[in-house]
């Protein structure tokens, strides 16, 4: 019997080939290829564009603008993922808590959930629709009398980045409390239990208990997060005019590297080399965030056993 | 009874009641919470499907919550100014079809070949396909581009699809899936009846793993439906645009003053995840919970 298992398990090479194949095809190659274009001059004109060194990331980080989009990235990242934990961690403690009994639970959670799955890029021109001039935000303020006139939301740099941020807050906050709440209903109810009879505060056992054994899966939230923001295109691109405006207070530099991709002369060279550092920035500080914080958990639980 | 135990009692009966109403107010107020978060999840979605059935010379004049009687009116005046959102639609769904049939089965046939299968490097792939999941793929759509350009599969369809044979989620999805369901006494009945080991995976293990395969696809049609950045960047003749890529052209110049119309595209591109998430909802929420405890 054994040795018919071990004949068998040159297949798992055999099952697990196109999916290698495909990642070294359709993933691996094409991030060797970007890196690779990032040192050359290549535009769309020129398909074979020649080595220049270091020249594209020299003007990258002698171009303000540049600096702009990463502050803003970060900046846009950052001012949603902070309410969107607080919100997602007070929704999933109500909703978890046993003595509470918040009925519906699951219903919430369904219907908090659901812009998430919705187009970004129809969201994005949904509330630039409802922002407008002569949109329906306008039409309540002004009627309620809580703006004399209607206001140009869509040039105020501020109301901008205000709404991008909240867009994703309103698309991930729902998605970040089903994932708290699967990391706190898997903790154990003796737990509380104990802790109740030893008299434990609820904010105490918020503290001491729930928040140190969700922290796998607020590592996981933070991470998945900070990837997906540092990328984000879609909605500061389709909420103004796909260039960051106004004032480029929306510029992330996902749209830089698009911008010089769709530039007059396609600067293909020069759009990688934007690909290419935010790509090591991202990286390098989503393994850093992982690597930190889930050494500390590992020692912490060895404190606890020994 | 002595006086001491009544007066102790009563003060436990003042101190329920006093918890009782403090236990009510804290309720009333996290339900109060909850129905503002409501409000603002549904109320911009909600304006969006009821302003598709409306003219525009009703949005300009004010809000409504109610439906009016101009889709039908919409829908001439988005077709008539050149958008063809059948095409989209079709587009989309053929996009967003395909993607998911090659996503779950290859994702569950690695998934596969991890959770049955012994051999040397399987614990590194594993740990790679880890890594994968943090890793900004976009980043790299540049060079992906100009590859694609080099063997001819710009502006095509494959070029959208075939990635998705590599979805590191999908396969870290699978393995969780595939561990949760006991399997090698089947595979060994499998066995010993004379079933190929490709045949075992497809006529044993795929029917068993049907919920879970479901699951996979309903985030593999989802993730490729609202796939922007990718088929911006891909594809360029207008009659392979996808939904979202449609969804952008709404924010043109002919369209400037058709809100009726605009909104009524916007709503077409979102009312099919709408329905896929009110039927299968359970899936999706059990599917995220899935993705994040392990161990």
């Amino acid at each position: 019997m054994m040795r018919s298992y071990y004949k068998k398990n040159y297949f798992g090479y055999l099952f697990i080939a196109p999916f290698v194949i495909g990642f070294l095809v359709f993933g691996i190659y094409p991030l060797y290829n970007t890196i690779a274009l990032s040192f050359t001059n290549t535009t769309m004109m020129k398909a074979d564009g020649a080595f220049v060194g270091l020249q594209n990331f020299e003007r990258l980080f002698a171009d303000k603008t540049f600096f702009t989009a990463i502050t803003n990235t970060w900046a846009l990242w950052l001012m949603n993922f902070i309410p969107q934990l607080g919100i997602a961690l007070l929704l999933s403690v109500w909703f978890t808590n046993t003595r509470l009994r918040i009925k519906g639970g699951g219903i919430w959670r369904m219907l908090f959930y659901m812009p998430n799955l919705l187009m970004p890029s129809a969201i994005a021109a949904l509330y630039f629709s409802l922002f407008s001039y002569y949109g329906p935000v306008n039409q309540f303020l002004v009627r309620a009398d809580l703006l004399p006139e209607a206001v140009d939301f869509i040039r105020s740099p501020d109301v901008m980045r205000g709404l991008v941020v909240f867009i994703q807050w309103w698309m991930w906050f729902g998605q970040t409390t089903i994932l708290l709440m699967a990391g706190m209903t898997s903790i154990s109810v003796a737990v509380y239990e104990a802790a109740t009879i030893d008299g434990a505060s609820i904010w105490q056992m918020f503290r001491y208990i729930t928040l140190p054994l969700i922290k796998p899966v607020m590592i996981f939230i933070l991470v998945t997060s900070l990837v997906g923001g540092m990328q984000m295109f879609d909605i500061p691109f389709l909420l103004t005019d796909g260039r960051g405006s106004p004032a480029n207070s929306i510029l992330t530099s996902n749209i830089m590297m698009y911008m010089r991709f769709r530039s007059s002369q396609g600067h293909i060279g020069a759009a990688s080399s934007v690909g290419v550092v935010v790509f090591i920035m991202t990286t390098f500080v989503a393994l850093l965030i992982f690597y930190l914080l889930r050494e500390k958990t590992d020692k912490k639980v060895k404190e606890v056993r020994s | 009874m002595s006086a001491q135990t009544q007066v102790s009692a009563s003060l436990i009966t003042e101190d329920k009641t006093n918890y009782r109403f403090r236990l009510n107010l804290t309720r009333f107020f996290i339900y109060l919470v909850l129905a503002i978060l409501l409000l603002i999840t549904i109320v911009p979605v909600w304006l969006l499907f009821v302003n598709a059935t409306r003219s525009t010379v009703e949005i300009q004049q004010g809000i409504s919550l109610l439906p009016s009687k101009y889709l039908i009116s919409n829908y001439n005046i988005l077709l008539s100014r050149g958008l063809d959102l059948p095409r989209g639609f079709l587009n989309s769904f053929i996009i967003s079809g395909l993607t998911t049939v090659v996503t779950v089965y290859f994702s569950l046939l690695a998934a596969y070949s991890l959770v049955v299968y012994n051999y040397k490097g399987k614990q590194a792939i594993y740990n790679f396909i880890l890594v994968l999941v943090m890793i900004p793929t976009q980043l790299s759509i540049i060079g992906f581009y100009q590859y694609m350009v080099k063997i001819g599969l710009d502006d095509s369809y494959a070029s959208l699809i075939l990635p998705t044979i590599a979805s590191a989620g999908a396969v870290f999805f699978g393995k969780q899936y595939l561990e949760s369901i006991v399997l090698t006494e089947l595979i060994d009945a499998g066995r010993i009846d004379g079933a190929s080991e490709i045949g075992i995976f497809h006529r044993i293990m795929f029917p068993i793993a049907v919920p879970g395969a479901f699951t996979m696809g309903i985030f593999a049609f989802v993730g490729a439906w609202n796939n922007f950045f990718n088929a911006f960047i891909l594809i360029s003749s207008r009659d392979k645009y996808t939904m979202p890529m449609l969804v952008q052209t709404l924010r043109g110049d002919v369209y400037r003053h058709e809100y009726g119309a605009i909104y009524l595209g916007l709503a077409a591109s979102v009312i099919p995840i709408i329905i896929i998430y009110f039927l299968f909802s359970r899936y999706i929420v059990n599917g995220i919970s899935m993705g994040a405890v392990k161990e």
